[in-house]
């Protein structure tokens, strides 16, 4: 029996050697050997890209944005964000929600499932470009590849409605965003963002956010409509809409 | 001496106590992250956070609801007359995971709570913290285990 292992070798490894060899993550087979993401990821108190950090740099154009926006802050006139009428966060924001994130990885593509706002991202992993002229989007266009344990996310295609912060940051549609998402430890994903803005900032600007494993958790439902008593008018104004009728 | 109208199950009870337990070791991390867990909806212009309003009611309704949970309340005035007070909290998703579910308040419970109070002078706020006449305390901003 013992005579005959290469030949059993020959046979289980010639179909395997016949598979093209595509980016990593581009089959089950190569799938099954990538680090396990599995489970749902929360970020961890102090551990958030709001934790701290160096500031955003910005241009003179877009740092007279923020200052006004500050000022008109300080004046009452902008009380609140887009988001108090639920509208998403989108990047880079809404990837550090106080709200469980998770991992899908099939065959070319890894989907980020985001509780916040029932939002979705999907990085495609098969080796493909991102498109000529994307079309501007909350969430952008991601491609993504694995540098060994790390799965690198490049992402363009932002429409401005968006905030790169809630105090008043804005960014241009030239924003580029790339992630690098590893496991720092057995249950800790860092997500270190490095972003790219020619228009609005004189030089990339790097946060780590951090992760916090939950496998018993799954997700849960989450319609902002369903029950939203805050809001903010075009006027800048936000207040809480009390009105009340009992249930029957 | 308050009498409890309606009896809990003992799971709701001990969710409860892990919830008070935890509150009490991390109530001031939580808190003190506060600032930027606000990010998640909405900002907190409207409330005064530097009032730490206590109030006395019985529960009217408690809405297990996105984006955000509201305890409705019954607030006896000084001259008799009632005031309906409305109470925002985390997300039935944020709260669930950390013990409390859509039972965790009942018609006609008798609470004291903790509230940031509206700058408007409106019947409303933020719920901090509530606490039931056993002395069992539930808090808006615990941290999840595990």
């Amino acid at each position: 029996m013992l005579r005959h292992a290469w030949l059993i070798a020959v046979l289980v490894a010639a179909p395997l050697a016949a598979q093209k060899s595509g980016p990593q993550g581009d089959t089950w087979e190569s799938i099954a050997k990538l680090p396990d993401f599995g489970g749902l990821w929360e970020v961890t108190f102090g551990g958030g890209p709001r934790g701290g950090g160096e500031p955003p740099s910005f241009t003179p154009e877009y740092a007279a944005k923020l200052q006004a926006f500050q000022a008109a802050t300080q004046r009452g006139e902008i009380e609140d964000g887009p988001s108090a009428n639920c509208v998403p966060n989108g990047m880079p924001s809404i990837m550090t929600q106080p709200y469980p994130i998770e991992f899908l990885l099939t065959p070319g593509k890894v989907t980020i499932l985001i509780e916040a706002y029932a939002q979705w991202r999907q990085i495609f992993t098969d080796g493909r470009e991102h498109p000529e002229d994307p079309d501007l989007t909350f969430n952008g266009h991601s491609i993504g590849h694995w540098e060994g344990e790390t799965l690198v996310v490049d992402t363009v295609g932002f429409t401005t409605d968006t905030a790169l912060g809630n105090q008043g940051q804005r960014h241009s549609e030239k924003m580029h965003i790339v992630e690098r998402f590893r496991l720092a430890a057995p249950d800790r994903l860092e997500v270190e963002a490095t972003i790219h803005d020619p228009e609005a900032l004189t030089k990339p600007w790097t946060r780590t956010a951090a992760y916090g494993r939950h496998r018993d958790w799954t997700l849960a439902e989450y319609v902002c409509q369903q029950n939203n008593r805050n809001f903010t008018t075009d006027d800048g104004k936000s207040g809480i809409d009390l009105s009340f009728e009992e249930s029957p | 001496m308050i009498v409890r109208t309606k009896k809990r199950g003992a799971r709701a009870r001990s969710l409860r106590d892990v919830v008070t337990v935890l509150g009490s070791v991390l109530g001031i991390l939580a808190l003190a992250s506060l600032a930027s867990r606000a990010e998640a909806h909405h900002s907190f212009s409207v409330f005064d956070m530097e009032t730490n309003k206590e109030l006395e009611g019985e529960v009217i309704e408690f809405q297990w609801t996105n984006p955000h949970t509201f305890l409705w309340i019954n607030v006896t005035n000084a001259d008799g007359s009632k005031t309906r007070w409305g109470l925002e909290g985390m997300s039935p998703n944020f709260l669930g995971r950390r013990g409390w579910t859509k039972n965790t308040f009942e018609p006609g419970d008798k609470v004291k709570v903790v509230v940031w109070p509206l700058k408007s002078g409106e019947a409303g706020g933020t719920l901090q913290k509530a606490t039931f006449p056993d002395g069992t305390e539930v808090v808006n901003f615990g941290r999840a285990g595990g």
